[in-house]
């Protein structure tokens, strides 16, 4: 039983931040902003790459240099990086979920709860980490193989693929948007106000509290035991 | 005149729904900290492929950072922001403004040396590149801040705010 309190007096701290993380800032919605930058501008890139013919004038105008060949090594190094990111940001996704203490009582927008929102949220961060690792594969074998020698790096199908998956980016962002904004799942303010708990004690720490305290003025008994 | 053009403000105090100025940082912050990865590897391993793929990020976080600014300034304005968030909120918008500054200086200093030096970059301009990242990571945790410790613009918040009991 000991053994029990020991562990559990050292892992309870660990969970004590107010966001019911182990620390202060949530992990999954960082790792989000490299996924769907790296994402979609390697997509954007390679789409300008493909209709380059067009665009040579507006380069000339703004008198910057440019190889089509320079913006496939963007749209093929950041797909690359995305995929590799993606790993990170669905394991912490996954590990945020499991931490998450969601209300019960409210709909989203879409008309789902939270645990529903969850689920889905959960579902699609795994089928879009395969179609960007897939879609990774898809760019490498174009790139190296299929159409080495060819002026158009990537083939059509690719860069409609690659807008079809924005569509689903979109609607996964907008579950996660619900996750924070709508149900506060890991927001800190939002906790404490269900709580009944101002938000303006956020930043309050031990110190604050004794200092806005009217000091204690008494016999030795008051002050420390030992 | 302008304001009944507008949509009404719904529950996170937007007329849209939800947020976009966390959307637009996207493409800030990824291609700032990818640029800064490929310069780093293409300086040391001197290839010049990662050099295009550095000064393209570039561009397009430079061009990204004014939308987000855009979005920042209208959603900063109803943010509504309580006591213990105006400081991080204020600090946010000083760094935002003068990162946008900075990343244009930085993204002309490197059209330049793409135009004199292709594919090779001095040493000067990665030291500049780590800073770059300490401001851009700072900036981020304070972003972080604003949205998941003070949840500005979460419904919680914003209906908080609303009925007065905070302030």
């Amino acid at each position: 039983m000991e053994v029990f309190d020991i562990a559990m007096n050292t892992w309870t701290p660990l969970l004590l931040e107010g966001n019911g993380l182990p620390y202060r800032i949530p992990i999954h919605p960082n790792l989000v902003h490299l996924t769907l930058g790296l994402f979609i501008v390697a997509i954007a890139f390679d789409i300008v790459a493909a209709l380059y013919p067009l665009e040579k004038p507006i380069f000339k105008f703004l008198a910057i240099p440019v190889t089509s060949a320079g913006l496939y090594d963007v749209g093929w190094f950041n797909m690359v990086a995305a995929a590799v990111v993606t790993f990170f940001t669905v394991a912490a996704g996954f590990y945020e979920i499991l931490l998450a203490d969601p209300p019960d009582d409210i709909i989203s927008p879409w008309g789902l709860n939270a645990t529903d929102t969850m689920v889905w949220h959960g579902i699609g961060g795994v089928l879009l980490l395969a179609l960007i690792v897939g879609m990774t594969v898809w760019r490498g074998f174009q790139r190296y193989l299929w159409r080495e020698d060819r002026a158009r790096q990537v083939q059509w199908s690719y860069l409609g693929s690659g807008l079809l998956i924005f569509g689903l980016m979109f609607a996964q962002g907008t579950l996660g948007a619900h996750l924070g904004g709508d149900f506060g799942v890991h927001v800190t303010a939002d906790r404490l106000i269900w709580a009944g708990i101002s938000p303006n004690e956020i930043d309050k720490g031990p110190a604050d509290e004794v200092l806005t305290k009217s000091p204690t003025i008494g016999s030795r008994e008051k002050g420390p035991q030992d | 005149m302008f304001e009944n053009l507008l949509p009404p403000l719904n529950n996170h105090n937007l007329p849209y729904p939800d947020t976009i100025h966390p959307i637009v940082v996207h493409f800030v912050i990824a291609m700032v900290l990818f640029a800064v990865v490929c310069d780093a590897i293409g300086y040391f391993t001197k290839n010049s492929r990662l050099h295009e793929a550095g000064w393209w990020n570039m561009v397009f976080a430079t061009i990204s950072i004014f939308i987000a600014i855009v979005f920042g300034q209208v959603e900063a304005g109803l943010a509504m922001p309580y006591a213990a968030a105006t400081g991080d909120l204020n600090l946010h918008t000083l760094i935002g403004w003068s990162l946008s500054g900075i990343l244009a200086a930085i993204t002309g200093w490197r059209y330049i040396i793409r135009l004199k030096s292709p594919g090779k970059l001095p040493a000067a301009y990665i030291g500049m590149n780590a800073v770059l990242t300490v401001i851009v990571l700072f900036q981020v945790y304070l972003g972080d801040r604003l949205v998941w410790v003070y949840g500005l613009h979460t419904e919680a918040v914003v209906e908080a705010a609303r009925s007065g009991l905070l302030k």
